[in-house]
């Protein structure tokens, strides 16, 4: 039993069916993410969790407490919302006051957890002024500093750093990590950015229409995506998906890949028995860019890299790497390089290729061949 | 824009000055009748008769206003216009703080707390504040005689209050809908009920609103005339209703002066509203279409 359950939970609204059935189970002090495309469900999903929105059927229980007819009030959560939503006619201190008044905690038991949550954000300076005096990394350290002066079970994030620029959006979720590691609480946060999802989860739900279609920790989604649609989704660039016929060599699967003039066999790793069921079928072969790159930046302990030539088509210098992209089976693909091995469009290049990473998937079922 | 006003051209010119002009011209036009009625209002009836409509008074004489006030007959009454200006305002305030309180919390449930048909509600609503005055007559003197309500002022209260409704409702649901969600999902967490959220933080942040209904229902229920006329009686009359029996009582000389002096004193509290309020006014209606 766990912090926070969510137990064959739905959602409709008539016909429409919004979320699924969907199961999760995170333990005290994880960091749960949400994380989808616009319209996934993620965000009712986390309504549902708060209460602002009525669950179809399913269940769910904060520390092992069915909340499904509790109103949010009663469900020992705090939410930090992507607007804020501060309350414009009140101070800052005002607006982390006004759920502490209504729970009538003491003035000066109140007046302790301003201070220390004022002191926690570094929001002292900022007390008396009203939300529209304040920039947009502040608001949303008030907002915080609302819901950690609950001190509630559990928090509820609602995409609360896409209203800041690049910068300001980096800074803040290393310090929502921070946060995260010095009071250990458990969250749920709600995200349609990859990278957060990466960088903060401890836990990973990728969602799609209403699904969970992974749930697990960053590197598992990272290193083994359940289906195409995780392996796309996380990732920057993104993995490649390259059409192959798949081969079997002693033991090993192999596949061919024609860089437009010469056909090239690749020797991946040792075949699995799902894998086998596909020899001489149509599968698609998934391929982090990082995970073709130039020999030299290639790792040398690795032993039974597979190389193979193909054409520069363009090069994106990102700085440390340069993106270089090829053609291999007809599909544009991307490869990590060294910038000083990148090459120029038109030039032939060596590229190698790690097998052990290389993943297999089920055109039709869109699900990785384990 | 500074630099192009440097370099303007002499026909740039001439056009700024027409249009200055043409504004000015219809300035003066609007203002015209104010003109003639104030400078009335303070001249003497033989000057009225002998000079001409727009001179200044020769001499500045308040003898007309004390009668509007106090003592010019409005039919066979003749206490001037102060008891019907003190009825117009017991009317006046109970029904626009009503309608606009009322108003305020229609627009917070039918942007905040949606149900099943609120927006065919709000539609119907709507269509409210397309009727004409007449249209609602009959039915509402039924209901008026139906409730057996005698008193006028308390009449009238209703009627305004209701005819207000729709308006004050539209103004404050088109203002809601503009406030995010979030700051009443906010609210909820924190605790807060459905009148705190309101009365906390809803109402505090609708003060440019609170103006505009409170300017637009002075203004409609001060004005009134037609629902004055029919739904109220005797010395219950708003002062509307006074004026015009001021000005059509026919015994002797027609006392332009007193008419003109009582139809300023029954113009005034828009005007000063107007005056005290215009700003927010334009401010409020304008809210929410702009960000920020």
């Amino acid at each position: 039993m766990g912090a926070l359950s969510i137990r064959n939970v739905k959602k409709s609204y008539g016909d429409t069916h919004i979320l699924k059935g969907i199961d999760l189970e995170i333990d005290k002090g994880q960091f749960l993410i949400l994380v989808g495309p616009s319209g996934c469900g993620k965000s009712t999903l986390l309504n549902m969790i708060a209460g602002l929105d009525d669950i179809s059927s399913g269940e769910i229980a904060i520390a092992d407490r069915v909340v499904n007819k509790l109103s949010p009030k009663d469900r020992d959560i705090a939410m930090v919302f992507q607007s804020y939503a501060l309350y414009p006619n009140m101070s800052v201190k005002k607006n982390i006051a006004f759920g502490l008044e209504i729970r009538k905690v003491p003035k000066a038991e109140q007046e302790e957890i301003i201070a220390r949550v004022a002191k926690t954000l570094q929001i002292e300076h900022l007390l008396d002024r009203k939300p529209s005096q304040l920039s947009g990394g502040q608001r949303q350290r008030v907002a915080m500093g609302r819901a950690l002066a609950r001190n509630p079970t559990l928090f509820l994030f609602d995409e609360p750093l896409s209203n800041l620029d690049a910068k300001l959006r980096v800074e803040m979720r290393t310090e929502i990590k921070l946060l995260h590691q010095r009071l250990g609480t458990t969250i749920v946060y709600v995200t349609h950015d990859q990278i957060e999802a990466m960088t903060l989860g401890d836990r990973i739900a990728v969602m799609k229409d209403g699904e969970v279609k992974q749930f697990g920790s960053p590197q598992e989604i990272y290193d083994t995506p359940a289906n195409l649609y995780v392996a796309g989704f996380i990732g920057s660039p993104a993995m490649n998906f390259i059409p192959v016929q798949l081969g079997e060599e002693g033991g090993h699967a192999v596949v061919v890949l024609d860089n437009g003039s010469t056909p090239q066999s690749v020797r991946l790793g040792p075949i699995s028995e799902a894998q086998r069921a596909f020899v001489g079928k149509q599968v698609i072969l998934g391929v982090r860019p990082e995970q073709l790159t130039d020999p030299e930046s290639a790792h040398s302990d690795r032993t039974n890299l597979q190389s193979l030539q193909a054409t520069v088509a363009i090069t994106e210098p990102t700085g440390p790497d340069t993106l270089v992209t090829v053609t291999l089976n007809g599909v544009k693909t991307v490869a990590r390089c060294h910038p000083r091995a990148a090459g120029h469009p038109g030039q032939a290049v060596t590229l190698v290729l790690d097998p052990t990473k290389a993943l297999l998937f089920d055109p039709a079922s869109e699900k990785r061949l384990a | 824009m500074a630099e192009l006003a440097y370099h303007q051209t002499t026909g740039a010119k001439v056009a700024r000055y027409v249009i200055y002009a043409v504004l000015i011209a219809m300035v003066l036009f609007y203002l015209a009748p104010l003109f003639v009625m104030l400078s009335t209002s303070f001249k003497s009836l033989d000057e009225i008769r002998t000079g001409n409509l727009l001179s200044l008074p020769s001499s500045i004489s308040f003898d007309a206003w004390r009668a509007a006030w106090s003592s010019a007959c409005t039919g066979i009454e003749c206490g001037g216009m102060a008891p019907y200006f003190s009825n117009s305002l017991k009317m006046m305030i109970p029904a626009v703080l009503i309608s606009t309180l009322v108003g305020a919390f229609n627009g917070y449930i039918l942007s905040m707390w949606r149900f099943k048909g609120s927006d065919t509600f709000f539609l119907l609503l709507l269509i409210g504040t397309f009727l004409p005055f007449q249209v609602i007559i009959l039915p509402m003197a039924q209901v008026l005689g139906m409730l057996e309500i005698e008193d006028s002022t308390t009449r009238l209260i209703l009627v305004h209050v209701i005819y207000g409704l729709q308006f004050t409702t539209l103004f404050f649901r088109n203002y809601y809908v503009t406030v995010p969600g979030e700051l009443v999902s906010a609210a909820r967490i924190d605790g807060a009920g459905f009148f705190r959220i309101f009365f906390k933080i809803l109402l505090p942040i609708s003060i440019p609103t609170i103006m505009v209904c409170l300017i637009w229902q002075t203004t409609q229920i001060w004005n009134d005339f037609l629902f004055g006329v029919i739904f109220s009686s005797g010395d219950g009359q708003p002062i509307t209703v006074a004026l015009n029996n001021l000005v059509n009582t026919s015994t002797g000389v027609k006392q332009y002066n007193v008419d003109m002096a009582a139809a300023i004193i029954a113009a005034l509290p828009t005007l000063i509203v107007y005056a005290i309020g215009g700003k927010y006014f334009v401010r409020g209606l304008t809210a929410g279409a702009v960000k920020g």
